[in-house]
């Protein structure tokens, strides 16, 4: 990738939580998309008279509360959490993306409208928000991204204006300036692969609050809704079987461990990657 | 790394030396899920009506055969046509803060409950009364607008009386010092304390009319999550809760509690609304009811805690439930039959299609997050969808699913149920043009039944009219029925005194309630 | 300092205005009515006397106009759900969010920063990579399997503390009590905001190690515990207390979970249970509530900020 600071990839590359964390999560992306096709037992089909049953051939991790195969719904339920995480963070860096550098491009009134419209949102509870807005919508996957993503962009907002403030008054930037550049070319050349790194670690981090706050969402009942599965509402509809069946509690909670373990770890990486002022 | 060491431990030993212990023996502790309205008129959720029938007593209250025995009023009479009653009250009643208890109260309560501006939630129940006149001070007499013979079980249901003397001209709604803090009743427990968000603890009411109460204590906590309230009650910090099948597992090998199960008036089933031309025809509704595997269905979701049904007449009211019928059964060729003359055929791929093409797809709504119903809709969309039809499921909150679609008819199919006093008086949900029939069921056969068994007394007669309404239901299902559930009560092994009755009308007795000494 | 303030204070109205009307639109964009109208068994009738009784029977514009003149007047309105005056709804409820909050920011400041600074201090070291494992761990946990997990080892299996509630019913309610009801739901609310606080402590604490002026004094024989005292806690502050204004809001949010699974009497549990039944009024109520009190802390967080980081003069914003 060129232009990027220089030294950010090869420092990426030999950070050892970069390569664990990226792999891991490579790995669990890998097997979520080919896992359903490998794996073909329905997600959503029922046997009553098999509840809660332990692993065996048909069922390879065994059942759950509705003798649903519990590997199916962690594979497809692990699509969905991720895609919800992953389009989520998307969808807020779209929108905390383009205020931010519209906010911080130029600064002058614009910039000060953005700004308080920001802080008007940090200082809401958004829960409350988010909630009613999900009644609105219905809790499907594209409401979710919205809502989730719609109240996650502000971080991502600031960090971008205050980046490209500091950006705007290097000298290069300055002499690209008089040589007569436009606004648009200024940002796309100069500005835009001085952000990336931010960027990453904005989104790697997001990715993996997203994907806690969809299990939230689902301990209140308005996240993914069945018979659809998520990580999210396998775990929270396994509270009840705590003690009679507890794989079910264990399995999704421990996919959704690794992977918001495995985005941070990452994220660590990329951010001390991006900032080698910062020591390890 | 040391400090915060420190204070954790520091804390932890604190708490388990400062832990107060429960006064065992003497306080009973149920589970509410939020604050509730300590006014049994304008209540509006099952956790305000459960507590407020131990602060304020009915005129009659059900006993274990659910019939209504006196409570408040000492005996009435009805006259020969059925259209007044007359109770004769208790004498020497005292309100919890002393006041002299008398018929102007029991007028006072009807009069609000029957006012459409006083925010009372029962006007629907009591729509038969025309008016209630004081006879004397122990003396009150009820005018009804028709012979109306639910009349006394409603009575005994959820219509507490409260006092006149209290609000003097302010409107029910507007005292919340009464409803939130320090409610008036004349019930075996009267309000001590209230904790918003936390706790309403009641104490024995000394002056109480019936047998002295055992316990010193009835403690309501508030606990929303039901995973929670049986954590709670196996730590020893509940004594009673209703649970969900779901929650049978993790109980099950705990020798602390038990768990009992009451039958209770209530039908859980598809409403397939008639107002859509796919529902309309009374073979298609046949059709579906042989097409749903309830057993599998009481086996799996409701682990065998809940009856087969015949009709919407549930098994919990004896004599009422036409026990001489059969059960519906599961037969899928006999649904296919059926739908085959109702000109719905199977395609090559296995999809039913009419003679004009269009496949058999509708809507299922059921409300989320309880898995009971959440697992019976999927059950149920598991055996149409078997059958060729296309069932998608949509869950919405319990409120949206009500006030969006049932009331307002926009729905294809939902799966709900039915909680009713205990009567078999079904006139409102059933009967053509009534605001209950969320499914615009229509019958002149059934409209007449339910009309003769609303209005005899005659028990005998009434039975005969509901047996045939039953019956009546099997050529023309007003509903799809799933099954009639039991109630499921988990309580402390040594807690006694529960009448055998649900937990509603259990609460209705709670003088009686103890917790054993000698365990 | 005067003008400063004022201006701030502009600021903070402006903010609330738009949280106030943003809120109000998106609340009234759903569909349908309150929940106490979605009783199958209600008439016709019934329903319109509630919705006049209520008053959502009158065009949203009325209803927003009215409302925004009962706040101005300081009338928050009355609950659907609960039917009381919104005000006391909250100030029953506030103090126990107070106290579970305000105690779980505590725990996280005083731990995050005494292992934020130790662990700087030993970069590579065991005790570094065992709270740097943990931490990882806090933030992938999802709240309330982690509560549940508590509640099932503390209350049910050792049953050495309460399983919920903020105080034993019946009981003396002593410190202790109050104590030991605080440990669960604080130790779940704190945890992930602890991790990040911990993880932003470290690193500034690190990188101001190893400035020069540091290395200087170490040089000169200064004490390393002296040293980690007089600058590098200076210097871990200053980004834990830019990040303490914008966890309020989050803290809430995070208290409506903790606080419906351990029972707790406190406003997060409110808000969650009045947005579900559709009790505007509440949650309009709750909403300027949470965003006032983060317009003060933000207020008060740049005052501390001034006063850490002399550099930073007021003509800042």
């Amino acid at each position: 990738m060129n232009g990027v600071r220089p030294g950010v990839w090869q420092r990426l590359r030999r950070d050892q939580r970069a390569i664990v964390g990226g792999g891991v999560l490579l790995l669990l992306i890998l097997v979520l998309i080919v896992g359903p096709y490998m794996y073909r037992v329905s997600p959503t089909s029922l046997d009553l008279a098999l509840v809660g049953a332990p692993p065996s051939w048909q069922h390879w991790l065994g059942t759950d509360e509705n003798g649903r195969d519990v590997l199916s719904r962690l594979l497809h339920g692990g699509r969905v959490s991720l895609a919800v995480g992953g389009l989520a963070v998307a969808f807020a860096l779209l929108l905390g993306g383009s205020l931010g550098a519209m906010a911080g491009f130029r600064p002058g009134p614009l910039d000060t409208v953005l700004m308080r419209a920001t802080d008007a949102m940090l200082s809401m509870p958004t829960i409350f928000v988010v909630i009613t807005a999900l009644a609105f919508f219905g809790s499907t996957l594209g409401a979710l991204v919205l809502t989730i993503g719609g109240t996650a962009w502000m971080g991502l907002a600031r960090l971008v204006r205050g980046e490209l403030l500091s950006i705007r008054e290097h000298a290069y930037i300055e002499a690209a300036r008089t040589l007569g550049q436009s606004g648009w070319a200024l940002f796309a050349r100069h500005m835009l692969p001085q952000l990336t790194p931010t960027i990453l670690v904005g989104v790697t981090v997001g990715v993996g609050t997203a994907i806690l706050t969809e299990s939230a969402l689902s301990y209140l009942g308005i996240g993914v809704q069945p018979p659809a599965a998520s990580w999210g509402n396998m775990l929270s509809t396994a509270q009840s079987y705590f003690t009679a069946y507890p794989h079910l509690v264990i399995l999704p909670g421990a996919m959704i461990f690794l992977t918001v373990v495995s985005v941070n770890v990452l994220g660590d990486a990329l951010r001390d990657a991006a900032d080698p002022r910062e020591p390890g | 790394m040391k400090r915060g060491l420190v204070t954790v431990v520091g804390a932890l030993a604190l708490g388990c030396a400062g832990a107060d212990p429960r006064e065992r023996g003497t306080t009973l502790s149920l589970p509410l899920i939020n604050d509730p309205i300590l006014n049994p008129v304008i209540a509006p959720d099952i956790g305000s009506i459960m507590i407020n029938k131990v602060i304020f007593p009915g005129l009659v209250r059900p006993d274990e055969q659910l019939r209504p025995t006196p409570d408040l009023a000492l005996s009435w009479a009805a006259s020969d046509d059925g259209l007044t009653y007359t109770f004769t009250l208790r004498p020497g009643v005292q309100w919890h803060d002393g006041q002299p208890f008398s018929a102007h109260d029991v007028k006072f309560t009807f009069d609000q409950i029957l006012d459409v501006h006083s925010g009372s939630r029962q006007r629907s129940d009591f729509a038969a009364v025309a008016g209630v006149d004081v006879v004397d001070s122990l003396t009150v007499r009820f005018r009804l607008r028709a012979p109306f013979a639910p009349f006394l079980s409603l009575l005994g249901y959820n219509a507490g009386i409260i006092p006149a003397h209290v609000f003097k001209g302010r409107r029910l709604t507007d005292a919340i010092d009464f409803s939130r803090a320090r409610p008036v009743g004349t019930g075996p427990f009267q309000v001590a304390d209230t904790r918003p968000g936390s706790a309403i603890i009641l104490e024995r009411n000394p002056a109480y009319y019936g047998t002295p109460p055992k316990l010193e204590r009835m403690v309501f906590k508030i606990v929303p999550d039901v995973n929670v309230q049986v954590a709670q009650l196996r730590a020893g910090e509940l004594d009673v809760i209703l649970i969900e099948p779901a929650n049978l597992a993790s109980l099950e090998r705990d020798a602390a509690i038990v768990v009992r199960e009451a039958p209770i008036v209530q039908h859980y089933y598809v409403g397939f609304n008639q107002r859509h031309a796919l529902f309309a025809s009374p073979v298609v509704r046949r059709a579906l009811g042989y097409a749903v595997n309830r057993a599998a269905i009481i086996a799996g979701v409701l682990k065998g805690h809940g009856d087969a049904p015949v009709g919407t007449i549930p098994l919990a009211l004896g004599d009422y439930f036409a026990d001489s019928l059969k059960r519906l059964r599961y037969d899928r060729d006999s649904a296919r039959v059926l739908l085959a003359q109702a000109g719905w055929r199977p395609g090559t791929d296995g999809r039913l299609r009419n003679a004009s093409g269009s496949s058999f797809r509708f809507d299922l709504f059921v409300d989320k997050g309880n898995p009971t119903r959440e697992q019976a809709a999927l059950a149920v969309q598991h055996d149409l969808q078997a059958l060729g039809m296309d069932v998608s499921l949509r869950m919405l909150e319990f409120a949206a699913l009500v006030r969006d679609h049932l009331l307002t008819g926009k729905f294809d199919a939902s799966l709900i149920w039915w909680t009713t006093p205990p009567d078999p008086d079904q006139w409102a949900f059933y009967a053509t043009g009534q605001d209950n029939n969320h499914v615009a069921y229509r019958s002149a056969r059934a409209d007449s039944l339910l009309a003769l068994g609303r209005a005899t007394s005659d028990v005998v007669r009434r039975r005969a009219a509901y047996h045939a309404f039953q019956a009546h239901e099997l050529e023309d299902p007003p509903v799809l029925v799933l099954f009639y559930p039991r109630e499921l009560l988990a309580m402390r092994a040594d807690v006694d005194g529960f009448p055998r009755l649900g937990l509603r009308d259990a609460l209705r007795h709670s003088e009686r309630f103890g917790i054993a000494q000698d365990r | 300092m005067a003008r400063y303030f004022a201006r701030r204070l502009l600021h903070a109205l402006t903010t609330l205005f738009l949280v106030c009307t943003a809120t109000f639109a998106i609340i009234h964009a759903a569909p349908g009515g309150p929940s106490v109208l979605a009783d199958p068994k209600l008439t016709a009738t019934e329903r319109q006397a509630i919705e006049r009784r209520l008053g959502i029977d009158r065009p949203l514009g009325e209803q927003y106009a009215r409302w925004i003149g009962s706040v101005a007047r300081g009338d928050l309105g009355n609950s659907f759900l609960y039917q009381v005056p919104n005000v006391q709804a909250i100030r029953e409820r506030l103090p126990g969010t107070l106290l579970l909050a305000g105690t779980a920011l505590l725990a996280a400041i005083v731990i995050a920063l005494t292992l934020g600074t130790y662990c700087a201090a030993r970069p590579g070291s065991v005790a570094d990579h065992a709270v740097t494992v943990l931490a990882s761990a806090a933030m992938a946990i999802p709240a309330f399997w982690l509560a549940m997990v508590l509640i099932l080892l503390f209350a049910v299996t050792w049953g050495v503390l309460p399983a919920g509630g903020n105080i034993t019913v019946g009981g003396t309610g002593s410190l202790g009590d109050r104590l030991a009801h605080l440990i669960l739901p604080v130790t779940v609310l704190s945890a992930a905001l602890t991790a990040e606080l911990l993880r932003y402590a470290r690193s500034s604490t690190r990188s101001a190690l190893l400035q020069p002026f540091v290395r200087v004094a170490q040089a000169k024989g200064v004490s390393k515990t002296r040293l980690r005292r007089r600058h590098a806690l200076r210097n871990a502050l200053i980004p834990v207390v830019t990040l303490i204004g914008l966890q309020l809001p989050r803290l809430v949010g995070g208290a409506a979970v903790t606080e419906t699974v351990f029972s707790w009497p406190g406003m997060g549990r409110l808000g969650v249970e009045a947005a579900l039944s559709r009790d505007y009024p509440l949650v309009l109520a709750i909403t300027l509530v949470i965003s006032a009190a983060v317009a003060v802390v933000t207020l008060l967080v740049d005052i501390i900020y001034v006063w850490l980081d002399p550099r930073i003069r007021l003509a800042r914003t």
